[in-house]
């Protein structure tokens, strides 16, 4: 028996098709695959995915400012993703300042000195030290002094004969913001970039600030009182706020009302004062005397404990006090932001074919003018210690732990100039841990669990354990010194008549290298002023034909910067305000007179 | 090649030769290259092209879709005169709006398509609408208005002299001619709630206080005033483009009577569009934006946006030519007719205008500045494709359908008129 | 799950007298949020700030010139929230739960009609791809995701940390999350102690509490949005130059 045939024609199958599809619109499917497809728009290749693990905090300081402050760092897989401050520590109370909060996208900088010489540079380095001729000098320029690394200079520059450590010149003295009611600030940005900022912030409710400046920076938009005095007037206003002067002739000199200086010369009377300098070695700091500030508000510095043998260390001498034409090997640490040299004033000191090596991680700085730049670690790759910061009243002692291994290959400057010099290869961090808790003095207070501890009762080992992972060693205050020295005499500029602005830092800068999420404040927002911006008067634009956003020339003695002007009618005539920075340094100079020009 | 090219054309309408019209197209067609290159940069490297900002988020692009969507309002307005209210002498130039409109839409929603930022999920205002949002309005009312102005279009297509010869194409025009009808009435009614919707994109807009206005339950005035905007000039328009294109193809194409009824029609609504206006300002001057905390003359004293923008858009671009065009001595003469209709034209531009970029460019917050924008050569670029695309449409359909029926009686008139009294032929 | 049961309604109270417009809190919301630094040609029109401290003045020359900061982020309306009424594909929402409006990037079509709504400038359009400098996204943060270009964005109060809290909550069988453990990410940043988060519903908070002071204002409040945000300023021409539109007569800028 056959089976009926059946034939599948062309009809049969559109049928088959038509009533599948009817069929699978009301299944799920195709619905979850059209939202799906939301997903898949979403997630194009190229779009970075951020990588998951183990999520851990792990504890440092920054190392970006003489702050130090406290650090919390979340770690993915051990590789920091943020940074926040630790909320009970003492001093930094959990401020971190902007640069401090993406400090770990430091190391993968596109602009960071990857790599650089290093062979050379040490053959260079030791054909410099073995035929330097007499009275020739081999130099270590060190731009953070007060750091454990700077006794290692130090006393390598002991060890080599004819060695010398120079240093910018660090404040002999603290401030002790608890203890004032009224600080009267001339220029020190207060609110942007001096001491530490939770610190600052911690006290401020408790004192009267008095900003004087010419223009009004943050600081003096915070302050209680800012008296917008003439450039160069200051040492006007603070004789007469120190009474050896009329207020009448200050007020004549600097421009500034008899009754706000008569108010700001009755507050200080009434309570105990601080006087402070935009430079911590202005002479303005000397009349703190005056104000019998010295052992009560201005003490005398305190550093950690040292090893007993470092003392024998060479002395620290400012640039100025080198000898002309007479250093043969320079070698610069400029492995931390910190103070910057003006380079006029270090091309005089450098011996005829002087070999000059720097250790930077940025190419914005000496990387400008030195024949060497060996990549140096950056934050927070390298295991440092910062030094007290200018607020700082007790001793402390804090190690920046490194976080993660150096992304690119750096050499140790610390660990070349000890070998250069034949010191023993030892840990200096450990030795100086040790040394402090030798004396027993002081508390360890350790981030994770925010415990205070006594150092008597305290291990060595565990002592350094803490200090690596999170925690700082503080010592007690006891009697507060008066220091010794406060600030010294500058000789003042010689006006010119070609170069009428005054140049006003309305920004700190410290130089190197800046989280590229700083094009934030910078770039995509007008809060902070770029490197090449400058903002004059409307006089001042007027006179020179500039308008607001245009291309200019800033003119100094030194050289001239390609710069953007913005006319504001908030800054003074006679005045020009820049952000500062080595390059800034390096134009203006000392004399901090500039004139700007249309392009 | 001619031979082919030929039998395309119409019987009995006189084109040009297939040579010339190349030459015609060439520079159209090289304008749209370079146009779809424009919009090929913002697509592939993003919308970074253009020069808008986080402040002008609308520029140029969305200031000339609103005004094309206004000026092709033509289509559905003439439909609905035509089909609905039977004004016969708009037949001669419902194609020709037809082609217009569709030109317009398709055309806006090419530039749409570019200016999102994700042009793939174009679709998913359809599957996640938002009922408050008018923007979603817009899009759905817009999408079905574009189909049926394709279905609209197709009737002119398929009564193509050869493509008529297919018969099942026949048949199909055949039916769908039935329900032209239907299609207009769809039309209107779409149009109505996607013109007034693009109205209230900005007249619902709280945080602007420029832009905002009070209205009908959730209906801002400027709803009612956009849909009385584009119906008064989308006849104007009509006639605009009629006119020009009388005067490129040198034909005559309508009676005179056309530009006159379609000047009437238009002054009217424009009178009436003025008058609202007029009444709306005043509300808003004195109520709607104090209640904001925005005084009206605070909007007018950024340069350049004085007090002169509003007087030209209102009395300069919009009571003048209503008045022009309601004259029945001026009506008689086709020069005054073109200046006012395209002076209406241009105080709807200008009114579009003013809702998207000026609305964009004043401050909200104190501290805000005033910003200025002026669109890149891509975005430029881009428009100019939109244009040459709808130059090429609206030339292909000239030449190979019937735009304007009364063409071909017109030309035989001329034809006698020639013959009989040959010194007084034709109009040029 | 949520552990949650009583409605919240978070908001922020900014001291202006505090904000010393360093940017920290600009920085940390970057990291956080995984905001990618800007192209070379971005500027300040085209960048990407979910929070952004702008600088304010009285518009007098100097030396009568007084400046302030003024922290802008989205002001997380309360009522008739613009931009959840205009998006057309409804990629914006506010959360019952705790009234933070929420933006969905996958769902965001590009249209920009929410920035044209929202009149605090606070949305921002990704007008390029996200691109980090090579070796930087091994520091992004794994609990966000980035975003695309063609997609707008904003302040959401950190939502993730939101949620974090949350599960530490319900992982530990508690009812309603302990307020220290969510913090939005410039709050915790903010060295000042100007910007303070928490919930206005619950009177014992500081943030209720600092609303509900006189030298207390909002911005554009006349316009009837209900911003969650309460800027506060004991100088009178920051309380008049910040909360309406510029006084009469102070401005060199106008025709």
């Amino acid at each position: 028996m056959s089976l009926p045939q059946m034939t599948t024609t062309r009809r049969n199958l559109l049928k088959f098709a038509g009533g599948g599809a009817a069929g699978a619109l009301l299944t799920p499917a195709p619905w979850r695959l059209i939202t799906d497809t939301a997903l898949w728009s979403e997630n194009w290749p190229g779009i970075p995915r951020p990588a998951r693990g183990e999520i851990r905090a792990r504890f440092t300081h920054c190392t970006l400012c003489p702050a130090g402050c406290a650090v919390r760092a979340r770690c993915v897989n051990g590789q920091p993703v943020s940074l926040a401050g630790v909320k009970p520590h003492p001093i930094s109370h959990g401020a971190l300042c902007p640069w401090g909060i993406a400090g770990h996208h430091l190391p993968y900088h596109p602009a960071r000195v990857r790599q650089g010489p290093v062979k050379e540079a040490l053959a260079a380095v030791s054909r410099a030290i073995s035929q330097r001729g007499a009275g020739e000098r081999i130099a270590v320029l060190d731009l953070r002094p007060g750091r454990t690394v700077s006794w290692t200079y130090r006393r390598a520059m002991a060890a080599i004969d004819d060695g010398i450590y120079l240093a910018p010149r660090q404040p002999a003295y603290s401030i002790d913001l608890t203890e004032a009611q009224t600080v009267v600030s001339f220029g020190a940005p207060l609110s942007d970039g001096w001491g530490t900022p939770g610190n600052v912030f911690a006290a401020r409710a408790n004192f009267r600030l008095v900003q004087i400046e010419p223009v009004e920076t943050r600081t003096a938009a915070l302050a209680d009182v800012w008296l917008p005095i003439r450039p160069g007037t200051e040492t006007a206003m603070a004789a007469a706020l120190a009474g050896e002067t009329t207020i009448a002739e200050a007020a004549r000199v600097t421009g500034v009302k008899e009754e706000a200086i008569g108010a700001v010369k009755e507050a200080i009377a009434s309570g105990p004062a601080v006087v402070l300098a935009e430079d911590p070695a202005s002479p303005l700091m000397n009349w703190n005397a005056r104000l019998h500030a010295l052992g009560r508000t201005v003490v005398a510095r305190r550093e950690a404990p040292i090893p007993e043998a470092w003392k024998k260390a060479a002395p620290v001498n400012e640039m100025a006090a080198a000898p002309d034409r007479a250093i043969r090997l320079l070698l610069i640490d400029e492995s931390l932001p910190g103070g910057y040299v003006p380079w006029q004033d270090i091309q005089p000191k450098l011996a005829a074919d002087a070999v000059v090596v720097v250790f930077s991680s940025s190419s914005e700085g000496y990387a400008r003018h030195a024949q060497y730049v060996l990549p140096a670690p950056v934050y927070p790759e390298a295991a440092e210690d910062i030094g007290p910061a200018i607020d700082t009243v007790a001793a402390v002692f804090r190690i920046a732990a490194p976080l993660i291994a150096a992304v690119v290959p750096v050499v140790n400057p610390g660990g070349l100039v000890a070998r250069i010099a034949g010191l023993p290869q030892t840990d200096p961090l450990r030795e100086r841990a040790d040394a402090i808790h030798k004396t027993g003095r002081g508390m360890l207070l350790s981030y994770a669990d925010g415990k205070s501890t006594p150092m008597k009762e305290v291990t060595a080992d565990d002592f350094w354990k803490t200090l690596n992972q999170g925690g700082c060693w503080m010592d007690s205050t006891g009697k507060k010194a008066a220091p010794h020295g406060l600030g010294r005499s500058v000789t003042s500029p010689t006006p010119h008549d070609d170069l009428p602005l005054m140049v006003v830092a309305a920004e700190v800068r410290r130089g190197g290298l800046e989280s590229p999420l700083m094009s934030k404040l910078e770039r995509e927002s007008n809060l902070r002023m770029t490197a090449n911006r400058v903002v004059i008067s409307p006089a001042d634009a007027r006179s020179n034909g500039i308008e607001s956003g245009g291309r200019c020339v800033l003119e100094t003695a030194c050289g001239r910067l390609s710069v953007v002007a913005t006319v504001d009618a908030g800054v003074p005539a006679g005045v020009v305000e820049v952000a500062g920075g080595p390059r800034m340094a390096d134009l203006c100079g000392a004399s901090q007179r500039a004139r700007v020009v249309r392009a | 090649m001619v031979f082919v090219d030929k039998e395309f054309i119409t019987r009995g309408l006189r084109r040009s030769s297939t040579g010339r019209f190349l030459l015609w197209i060439l520079p159209w067609v090289a304008l749209l290259g370079f146009g779809l290159y424009c919009a090929g940069l913002c697509l592939v490297k993003g919308l970074n092209q253009t020069n808008m900002d986080n402040r002008f988020v609308f520029g140029l692009w969305i200031f000339l879709d609103l005004t094309v969507i206004a000026l092709g309002a033509g289509a559905f307005f003439t439909g609905f005169l035509l089909y609905i209210l039977k004004v016969e002498e708009l037949r001669s130039v419902i194609n020709s709006a037809v082609v217009i409109g569709l030109v317009c839409y398709s055309g806006a929603m090419a530039a749409l398509a570019v200016d999102v930022g994700q042009p793939l999920r174009s679709w998913f205002t359809f599957w996640y609408p938002n009922v408050h949002s008018m923007l979603t309005e817009v899009t759905f009312c817009i999408s079905c208005y574009l189909t049926v102005l394709l279905i609209e279009y197709l009737p002119i297509v398929l009564r193509n002299r050869k493509l008529h010869e297919v018969p099942s194409f026949l048949v199909f025009e055949y039916e769908l001619h039935k329900v032209t009808y239907v299609l207009a009435g769809v039309g209107t009614f779409l149009s109505f709630f996607h013109q007034g919707s693009l109205g209230g994109l900005y007249g619902v807009l709280r945080g602007r206080p420029f832009a905002f206005r009070e209205g009908l339950a959730v209906w801002p005035s400027t709803f009612f005033l956009f849909i009385l905007s584009a119906a008064a000039v989308g006849p104007s328009f009509i006639l605009l483009t009629t006119w020009l294109v009388e005067k490129l193809s040198r034909k005559r194409l309508v009676r005179p009577d056309v530009f006159r009824r379609l000047a009437s029609i238009s002054g009217l609504l424009l009178a009436v569009y003025v008058l609202a206006k007029a009444v709306d300002t005043l509300i808003w001057i004195n109520r709607t934006s104090p209640g904001t905390g925005f005084q009206a003359w605070q909007y007018y004293s950024w340069k350049p946006f004085g007090t002169w923008i509003l007087i030209a858009e209102i009395v300069v671009f919009g009571l003048l030519p209503a008045l022009v065009m309601l004259t029945p001595r001026l009506r008689a003469h086709t020069g005054w007719l073109v200046t006012a209709a395209a002076m209406a034209c241009c105080g709807v531009a200008l009114n579009r205008f003013v809702m998207t970029v000026q609305t964009l460019a004043l401050p909200t917050l104190s501290f805000d500045s005033f910003l200025s924008y002026f669109p890149s050569w891509q975005e430029i670029g881009t428009f100019l494709a939109v244009v040459a695309y709808g130059v090429l449409v609206y030339s292909f359909s000239f030449r190979y359908f019937n735009l304007f029926p009364e063409e071909r009686e017109l030309r035989l008139e001329a034809a006698a008129q020639e013959e009989a009294e040959p010194a007084l032929a034709g109009r040029y | 799950m949520t552990a949650q049961n009583r409605v919240a309604r978070y908001g922020m109270s900014i001291d202006i007298d505090k904000c010393n417009g360093c940017g920290a809190c600009m920085m940390a919301c970057a990291v956080e949020n995984n905001i990618p630094p800007a192209p070379e040609a971005a500027n300040d029109r085209r960048g990407v700030t979910w929070i952004r401290v702008y600088k304010v003045d009285n518009h007098l020359a100097y030396p009568e010139r007084r400046t302030a900061f003024v922290p802008v982020l989205c002001q997380q309306c309360g009522h008739d929230t613009p931009c959840v009424h205009v998006c057309p594909q409804q990629a914006v929402d506010v959360d019952p739960q705790t009234g933070i409006v929420g933006q969905m990037p996958e769902r965001c079509l590009g249209c920009r009609y929410c920035m044209v709504a929202c009149p605090y400038h606070a949305r921002y359009f990704n007008w390029w791809d996200p691109k980090w400098p090579a070796g930087m996204e091994k520091t992004l943060n794994p609990d966000v995701a980035p975003r695309m270009r063609g997609v707008v964005e904003k302040c959401n109060f950190c939502h993730g940390r939101w949620h974090a809290a949350q599960q530490k909550a319900a992982a530990a069988g508690q009812r309603e999350i302990d307020a220290a453990d969510y913090v939005p990410a410039c709050v915790e940043a903010c060295p000042t102690g100007a910007l303070r988060f928490g919930d206005l519903a619950d009177s014992s908070t500081e943030v209720a509490q600092d609303a509900a002071r006189p030298e207390s204002f909002r911005l554009l409040e006349k316009i009837g949005t209900e911003p969650k945000i309460h800027y506060r300023s004991r100088r009178d021409w920051v309380r008049e130059i910040a909360s309406a539109p510029r006084p009469e007569g102070k401005d060199g800028l106008r025709g």
